[in-house]
């Protein structure tokens, strides 16, 4: 008979463990189906969530093989097969605190999510007689956002959470503050941008784990992208802003960065001076060339023709 | 077997040697790659974030400079490769956004079609070189070698944009390194940040994330990094000293571009690859294997 075994990593009181369950196989049946296969007939003691069983409550998440994803969508044929092995790891969602076993505390994440503010400001000329219709394509602009099921599990692998969750937001908390930006409804996209630039939004990292976890195929690296569209346009400014103006600027002027300016306009000239003694050293090993401050890169051929690309981009914006 | 060169920024300024193993790299294996003229910076996704339309309309340029030319692009930079696929996949699957950008490019005499395909150096030495032929050309096997194998994100995700190989157990960094002679350490950080796109406004974070690769590089017994990506390279050679601040440890842990490691099983010398004077941790630790 085959057999399939969960490693399952434990929690409680204060001590973190490691415990494996070995069940029978039977076919066409969820990591959640295991869990709580081991609950009913193994050890009642095993802690863990879950709810509607159909992939819309989000309460199930959970890290398996060092993936988050909902507990009652992942098949465990699939990832038998996709590891090539019986043996399966199952741990909490990542950057949250766990409160016991496979739980985990949403007390602190829903304070988080209410800097940005994840509701309407209707316009004034919306009334309870009119209501507040829109067109078919502004519903477009944000309704994919709406899918957003607080699973937690773009959260559990983002770099940057890992790194310091104090001063960035969880992925979902700007996917929520950009589908208000984007609804044509709300009156006021800057209630939603500003928290979300006052808090981490330029500290993305772009790892792009919040995309591949979304079991909504959300996007939240694009949301955090067009939340700093937004802000950028709107004037606020820090050294995120600063390093992709510099990028636009080298782009229209040589199409090529200039890596020395770069970091000059970045970071501004006390900051700049700061690093004096490791600009020093990047230039003993080739890395910059402080030549390039006065004497500016050649423009690429055809340098015309990616300026004539970035007048008409504006005329397009218009 | 003939591309159309897309090197990137990095390789023109602080990854110069990156650029340097490439050429000779590609020469000693016969795969013919030729720089595209005019090419521009590809946004680095940092340019995508406050003008999307002009990176849309400035990477459909620089695929329409490698159509023109009949090839497929061949990058070596993960971000470049990712800042180039999303583009071409948004042009080739939105007809109206295609025609849009078409009617910007046609303002500067260009058209783009979507007869260029975007790849990076190592799925073109795994899917259309192959290993055994790599095998075949190598002259010393870089036997003892153990080495940490980091992939760098933008190689892996988003899947629906690369999709080249299962992005959570990857496979084609460790068995090119096989392939060289070399033992891959399965390294537990290999599907890790190092941080780079936002060294300036996350300083303190990335300096955590920079530290944790080298460190635990080190501690897992490597004796070097390599990685396909020069924007990572960078990341953990240029700041090596600084996170180890944050990530404590001992001595320099060699961080190597895949170009160099191939370069050196091809028989090249370290300075011929700029391992002796363009690296700010140490490389001379590996001379003992060559």
């Amino acid at each position: 008979m085959r057999q399939i075994t969960y490693h399952i990593h434990r929690f409680n009181e204060g001590r973190a463990y490691v415990q494996s369950y070995t069940f029978d196989y039977e076919a066409d049946r969820t990591i959640l189906w295991g869990l709580q296969k081991i609950k009913d007939t193994l050890d009642p003691t095993l802690t863990f969530v879950a709810a509607c069983r159909s992939a819309v409550c989000g309460a199930c998440s959970v890290k398996v093989n060092g993936q988050a994803m909902l507990g009652c969508e992942a098949k465990i044929d699939e990832i038998t097969e996709r590891f090539g092995s019986d043996e399966i790891t199952v741990a909490p969602i990542g950057n949250f605190d766990v409160i016991r076993d496979l739980v985990v505390d949403w007390e602190a994440k829903v304070s988080r999510l209410k800097e940005v503010a994840p509701w309407i400001f209707v316009k004034p000329e919306f009334t309870t007689k009119t209501g507040t219709r829109q067109t078919a394509a502004d519903f477009k602009k944000f309704v994919m956002n709406t899918e957003c099921i607080l699973c937690g599990c773009c959260a559990s692998e983002c770099n940057k959470l890992s790194a310091n969750r104090e001063d960035f937001l969880d992925p979902y908390v700007y996917t929520k503050a950009n589908r208000f930006v984007m609804d044509s409804r709300d009156v006021s996209p800057m209630a939603h941008t500003t928290p979300a630039f006052n808090h981490g939004l330029w500290k993305c990292v772009h790892c792009m784990n919040c995309i591949t976890r979304c079991p909504k195929h959300l996007k939240p690296e694009k949301d955090i992208s067009n939340l700093r569209r937004v802000a950028t346009e709107a004037g606020l400014s820090n050294k995120g802003t600063r390093h992709a103006i510099a990028f636009k600027q080298d782009l229209l002027k040589t199409g090529r960065l200039n890596e020395v300016t770069m970091s000059l306009k970045t970071d501004g000239l006390l900051d700049s001076a700061k690093q004096g003694l490791y600009a020093l050293r990047l230039w003993k090993h080739g890395k910059i060339n402080p030549f390039e401050l006065v004497v500016p890169h050649k423009p690429v051929n055809g340098i015309e023709g990616v300026r004539t690309i970035g007048r008409a981009v504006e005329e397009a914006g218009k | 077997m003939k591309y159309g060169f897309f090197p990137g920024c990095v390789l023109e300024g602080a990854s110069k040697e990156d650029y340097l193993a490439t050429v000779a790299v590609a020469k000693k294996l016969g795969i013919e790659i030729q720089e595209l003229d005019g090419w521009t910076c590809c946004g680095a996704s940092h340019v995508q974030d406050i003008d999307p339309l002009l990176t849309l309309s400035t990477n459909a340029r620089n695929i329409a400079l490698a159509e023109k030319e009949g090839l497929d692009i061949l990058t070596v930079c993960n971000t470049c490769t990712l800042m180039l696929r999303e583009a071409k996949k948004e042009l080739d699957e939105h007809e109206v956004t295609r025609q849009k950008v078409n009617n910007i490019l046609g303002e500067a005499g260009m058209n783009y079609k979507g007869t260029s395909e975007v790849t990076h150096f190592l799925w073109v030495l795994i899917r259309e070189y192959g290993l055994d032929n790599l095998k075949a050309k190598v002259t010393r096997p870089l036997t003892g070698l153990r080495v940490a194998e980091y992939y760098g994100c933008h190689i892996l995700r988003p899947e629906e944009e690369m999709g080249f190989e299962d992005m959570q157990i990857p496979t084609s960094l460790a068995d090119l390194i096989t392939a060289l002679g070399a033992t891959p350490i399965d390294f537990s950080r290999k599907l890790d940040c190092c941080g780079f796109h936002a060294v300036y406004p996350a300083h303190d974070s990335v300096m955590q994330m920079t530290g944790s690769i080298n460190a635990d590089a080190q501690k897992e017994g490597a004796d070097c990094v390599v990685t396909p990506c020069p924007l990572c390279q960078m990341q953990l050679d240029m700041f090596q000293k600084e996170a180890k601040a944050t990530v404590p440890m001992n001595g320099d842990m060699p961080i190597i571009h895949m170009s160099q490691l191939i370069g050196l099983a091809l028989g090249c010398t370290p300075a011929e690859m700029g391992m002796t004077d363009r690296h700010l941790a140490s490389t001379a630790s590996l001379n003992r294997f060559l």
